[in-house]
């Protein structure tokens, strides 16, 4: 069963097509990673699967129930914008926000000081949210989007603006509702990010799907054909071999592009008998780098 | 529903628990209580010895000038504090006019009147004069004005012969008024404090209203900015549609404003039973009240939610609530001609405009006429129907208002949003 399917679901604000044709299935348990350059329309997907603003047409499905129904409350989504009530206490804000989600008051008074106590926040609970440091906001913010113990966490931009130590603590909450079976999707345009987190990623474009699948399906389709060595000796020799299409320096190392088809082994074994070989590495294509290539350089800034 | 009441019941804790309301509550009162507490206080006071002040009269007659000083010597008998220095000076005996008016700038004297002509027969005039008046010699100086006016009509009765004793007890005549009591013999003197009391009980009704709506949807534009630029209303929006929230919001602070108009209300009806006025407010005034004043309310905050999901600073608010507040501050401006023409066309037709409706109303309602009960019906479903227009309209324009940021939507792009499903 999938967690969300989006099938050919379009959105336009006016003139802009901010979503044209989105279809995405997200299954259970899975981590999936929502990536695309500014203004492709991740956060309206998201905000769609939210039930926040509504489809022009086509179909979103949250656990096989329309995106309106109570399947809502088993969701627990942190938006890019990010805010709490300035004036409540701590533990007032976890209980109002559980409390639309649903919780009851005993499920309440178990989990808010068990959340806190995880958090580092105990000590905090009874002040006002104004007097928090900013560490401390992004915190109690995870909070209120995990404290109902969603079956999926949708969330938008996490890692924007978040210092170190919640980084590591929204990876490590990441991490622990993947071993629980939970499903989480994010966006990001940060790629290592995802390319660390994510089971499956979808790059989306001006509201399309560029590319879809796991990671290894995506750099599946782009083979290495990179090999940087560092060599001892003259290496002059490298560009006159008929496998190799260019050599740029990098740094002490030597970044050698192989023609297509060509076999890095073939490359190791000439190597080895001209000259001594320090070093030899062949170049897996990072996200980055198959995502300048499929959507072009037009938004390589962004991503 | 559930939902809805708990963002009510966030709404209601949230709004009463601030500073500023508290202190907002009970600012009217307080400015009230120290004016009856500390009035007296502050009134001037007339049992401190004042400097007296010099007075100079040319007088054209023996007889007036006699009459003059006769009443001057009884004023300063009954004011010993505040006596009035006399100098009279008879006229014709040289430039005492110049003299006087040197003595004024150079400050040996604080009035100068000159009484020419034939006064006591009923011609002439009396000049007065003053050089750079002191404040505090105000009420002084109008003194003097009376006593001489006293002294010129003292000498035309007597030069007609007329009796004045006889005459003020002529124009003097007794009058008392009392309110019936429902039994047989129970009647209470009242005094005119007593009357305005209960006049001004149906624009004490109306105002109550008018502080309850109008009051009160500052705190739903502040409630809802709060909520836009702390960037709360995502979060929000993922557990509840936005039209529970916007209901939830409405519902919290008409909690909020009845709690705040009984608290008004009881304490205006105490303070009167304390100060001794009779005040007969019915209970289906009360219900009426309260059936008029939540529609009212939900109409006005509807309007209020609309205009704030759009805007982005209380200020930005401000210019777009001015129309709607016009039309609510009209039976403000207009109350004492509807209160005295209940029945009449203007306080017709204003029952009919929606806004207006719930003050409207309960001005009638409580002016003591007989309003047929066929148009508080018509008013009733009026307003209702404009209830819904406005909930509905408004619920589509903060769905999608709520979540924009930055240039406020103009009118064509809100009327788009409208029209969208």
């Amino acid at each position: 069963m999938y967690a969300i399917e989006l099938d050919n679901v379009c959105k336009s604000f006016g003139p802009v097509r901010a979503v044209d044709g989105l279809s995405v299935q997200v299954p259970q348990g899975s981590v999936y990673g929502f990536l695309g350059p500014n203004g492709a329309g991740k956060t309206t997907t998201l905000r769609m699967i939210m039930d926040i603003i509504r489809p022009d047409s086509g179909t979103i499905r949250l656990f096989g129930q329309p995106a309106s129904s109570p399947a809502r409350e088993r969701v627990g989504y942190m938006p890019e914008e990010r805010g709490l009530y300035r004036k409540m206490t701590a533990t007032a804000v976890l209980h109002y926000f559980g409390t639309l989600k649903g919780m009851t008051a005993g499920q309440l008074r178990q989990r808010v000081p068990e959340w806190l106590e995880r958090v580092d926040l105990a000590e905090h609970a009874g002040r006002k949210v104004e007097e928090l440091s900013r560490g401390m906001h992004q915190k109690l913010q995870f909070v209120v989007t995990v404290l109902n113990d969603p079956d999926l966490v949708i969330l938008d931009e996490p890692f924007s603006g978040l210092d170190p130590v919640n980084q590591d603590l929204l990876r490590e909450i990441i991490s622990t509702m993947r071993r629980e079976g939970k499903t989480v999707l994010f966006s990001t345009h940060v790629m290592h990010e995802a390319e660390r987190l994510c089971d499956f990623i979808v790059l989306i474009d001006r509201g399309q799907v560029v590319v879809n699948g796991t990671l290894d399906q995506i750099r599946a389709g782009h083979e290495a054909n990179t090999i940087s060595v560092e060599l001892e000796g003259d290496t002059g020799f490298l560009r006159t071999l008929p496998m190799v299409q260019a050599v740029e320096p990098d740094g002490r190392r030597l970044d050698v592009r192989l023609r297509d088809g060509a076999d890095p082994q073939d490359l190791l074994r000439v190597l080895v008998e001209r000259v001594r070989v320090r070093a030899f590495e062949i170049k897996q294509p990072s996200l980055h780098e198959i995502f300048v290539q499929l959507v072009g350089g037009r938004h390589a800034e962004d991503l | 529903m559930r939902k809805i009441y708990k963002v009510a019941q966030r709404e209601f804790v949230e709004t009463v628990k601030t500073r500023t309301f508290l202190l907002g509550l009970l600012f009217i009162p307080l400015i009230i209580g120290s004016i009856v507490l500390f009035g007296p206080w502050l009134a001037p006071r007339s049992d401190v010895p004042r400097a007296p002040v010099r007075v100079r009269v040319t007088s054209p007659s023996k007889a007036l000038s006699a009459e003059i000083k006769a009443v001057f010597d009884e004023y300063n008998l009954a004011h010993p504090l505040s006596s009035l220095t006399l100098d009279v000076v008879d006229a014709g005996s040289g430039a005492v006019e110049e003299k006087a008016k040197e003595d004024l700038r150079k400050g040996r004297l604080d009035a100068y009147a000159a009484l020419e002509g034939n006064l006591e027969g009923e011609e002439g005039t009396i000049r007065l004069f003053t050089y750079k008046a002191k404040p505090s010699q105000l009420d002084a100086l109008g003194t003097v004005e009376r006593l001489l006016r006293e002294a010129v009509i003292d000498r035309r009765y007597e030069t007609r012969g007329l009796d004045r004793k006889m005459l003020e007890s002529i124009s003097n005549v007794s009058i008392q008024w009392a309110e019936l009591g429902e039994a047989q013999d129970q009647e209470r003197t009242q005094d005119k404090g007593q009357q305005m009391a209960r006049m001004m009980v149906p624009f004490a009704f109306m105002y109550l209203i008018f502080i309850g709506i109008v009051g009160m949807g500052q705190h739903m534009v502040s409630s809802i900015i709060e909520e836009k630029n702390s960037r709360i209303i995502e979060v929000l929006l993922s557990a509840v549609s936005p039209f529970e929230l916007m209901t939830g919001k409405i519902a919290g602070l008409a909690a909020v404003g009845l709690t705040v108009m009984a608290f008004y209300g009881v304490a205006g009806y105490a303070a009167a039973r304390w100060k001794g006025l009779q005040i007969d407010i019915g209970a289906d005034l009360l219900v009426y009240g309260l059936i008029y004043y939540i529609l009212g309310f939900i109409l006005f905050s509807a309007i209020l939610a609309g205009v704030g999901s759009v805007c982005n600073t209380i200020k930005e608010t401000q210019s777009l609530m001015m129309p709607v507040m016009l039309v609510f501050i009209i039976p403000m401006i207009a109350w004492p001609r509807l209160a005295q023409e209940p029945n009449g066309e203007l306080a017709r037709v204003l029952s009919y405009v929606p806004p207006a409706t719930p003050m409207v109303m309960i001005l009638r309602l409580s002016s003591g006429t007989a309003i047929w009960t066929g148009e508080v019906v018509v008013s009733l479903l009026v307003l209702m129907a404009g209830v819904l227009a406005t909930v509905w309209a408004a619920a589509k324009v903060f769905r999608t208002g709520i979540l924009l940021y930055g240039k406020r939507p103009g009118p064509r792009e809100i009327l788009r949003w409208l029209r969208e499903k």
